[in-house]
């Protein structure tokens, strides 16, 4: 073997492996996301209950806008990241999941929740959005343990192969499918949802949403 | 060997080395994660005591508040970096203390009393959430330094005991530790989903007035 071939070798394996070391650090930091997600739309009696300890109006606003920030944001970036499971030739090839799809859509069914509803204050609001988040994060760990990281324990061999995407190539494509037609249909609820809100807004003259802050932060 | 071989040899070894790296590091943090959970967990009087001489509402919120969320948060950091201990395949493939998904259960624990009632405020429950503390620490601590460090230095009877408590060399029991964590893990899980849908996300009725934190 020339140098020039060792040469092509290492470029064509650092590209290509680069790739590869890519999806697989999502798929492994995705656990982890999904776990922060559950733990922190979970935890809002706790938030709750340590607000409404805080003495001073400061405390409480910063503690609760840290808390929705970290918390929505946690969950924007775990959809934005299970985007691998809709790319059909990472479905194919890789490991991953077989349910990956599904779960990243009831994501987005939660997210859709918050944004066309008030989850903080409608309580059947929080409750479907937690509904919806645990569906997901049941389709997500179930095959993510058992199958994905279970393949080599003889005793998960037939969960392995059943629930692992690129060892069952058919299902895993059919539900990613069926799972982006339904991130389709969400996201054209969401765009209409949006466009409705704003024109309800212009036509009853409604102020942009800073300007009453502005006003009163000026009296004060 | 062709210039395939040496590609996919290459690609091989980047990916296994990194998922390698990964879960070396995460374990090399875990100690210092566990050590932080417990000593801010433990430190409570002494931030207690710093509150009681602020002069000023609003630092003494500010510090309680910083100490809640990094206590909690170092908890909550603690669980998701023992994931590795539910991976069947991580377990019996990776030198790991064999009772670190038992560590973490408690853990997770640690966070449903925290959900379901108010420790800070409630003698009992703070001695709970303390005593599983303690338990999960000593279920990480003693197989981590006993065990995964101690193995390569133990001699006879020490080396067996060490082997026992390292997850590689024996999987059987690492595996059924593993299980067993799942299943406690997916138990409490949903009991805190359940909680959640019960109370719609909402903490029980205040039955006394806002103060700082009892001592």
């Amino acid at each position: 073997m020339s140098p020039d071939d060792i040469a092509t070798a290492i470029a064509d394996a650092l590209a290509q492996g680069g790739a590869q070391w890519l999806i697989a650090s999502i798929v492994a930091f995705l656990p982890a996301l999904w776990t922060m997600a559950l733990v922190l739309h979970l935890g809002r009696p706790y938030v709750l209950r340590t607000l409404r300890r805080c003495g001073l109006r400061l405390g409480a606003d910063v503690w609760w806008m840290s808390y929705l920030l970290t918390r929505d944001a946690v969950l924007l970036m775990t959809f934005a990241l299970s985007w691998i499971f809709f790319l059909p030739a990472v479905v194919a090839n890789s490991a991953l999941p077989i349910t990956g799809s599904v779960a990243a859509l009831f994501l987005l069914l939660a997210l859709a929740v918050k944004i066309a509803r008030r989850v903080d204050d409608d309580i059947n609001a929080y409750r479907l959005a937690t509904i919806f988040l645990v569906a997901g994060a049941t389709l997500y760990y179930f095959p993510q343990v058992f199958a994905v990281e279970g393949a080599d324990q003889p005793a998960l061999q037939g969960i392995a192969t059943a629930l692992t995407s690129n060892t069952n190539v058919t299902v895993a494509l059919w539900l990613m499918w069926i799972s982006l037609a339904g991130v389709a249909l969400v996201a054209l609820y969401l765009f209409v949802h949006a466009l409705n809100s704003v024109n309800r807004r212009a036509r009853a003259g409604a102020p942009a949403p800073t300007a009453p802050i502005r006003r009163s932060a000026r009296a004060a | 060997m062709n210039v395939t071989d040496l590609t996919n040899a290459i690609i091989s070894g980047i990916n296994d080395g990194g998922e390698a790296f990964l879960e070396g590091t995460l374990a090399a943090v875990l100690p210092i994660v566990w050590l932080a959970i417990l000593g801010l967990h433990l430190g409570r009087p002494y931030i207690l005591d710093m509150i009681d001489r602020f002069t000023l509402r609003l630092g003494a919120d500010l510090l309680w508040l910083v100490y809640i969320a990094l206590r909690d948060l170092m908890i909550v950091s603690g669980v998701v970096m023992s994931f590795m201990f539910f991976f069947p395949d991580v377990v019996t493939g990776t030198s790991l203390p064999i009772t670190g998904g038992l560590a973490a259960a408690t853990l997770f624990a640690v966070l449903l009393i925290k959900l379901m009632g108010d420790p800070d405020h409630d003698p009992r429950l703070f001695s709970l959430t303390t005593w599983l503390l303690g338990l999960g620490a000593l279920f990480y601590f003693v197989p981590y330094v006993l065990g995964v460090q101690a193995a390569s230095i133990a001699t006879g009877q020490l080396a067996d005991i060490a082997n026992w408590m390292v997850s590689t060399s024996n999987p059987t029991w690492a595996l059924g530790f593993a299980y067993v964590s799942i299943g406690l893990l997916a138990v409490m899980g949903a009991i805190a989903a359940i909680y959640a849908i019960r109370t719609g996300g909402r903490p029980e009725p205040a039955v006394e007035p806002a103060t700082t934190p009892a001592a």
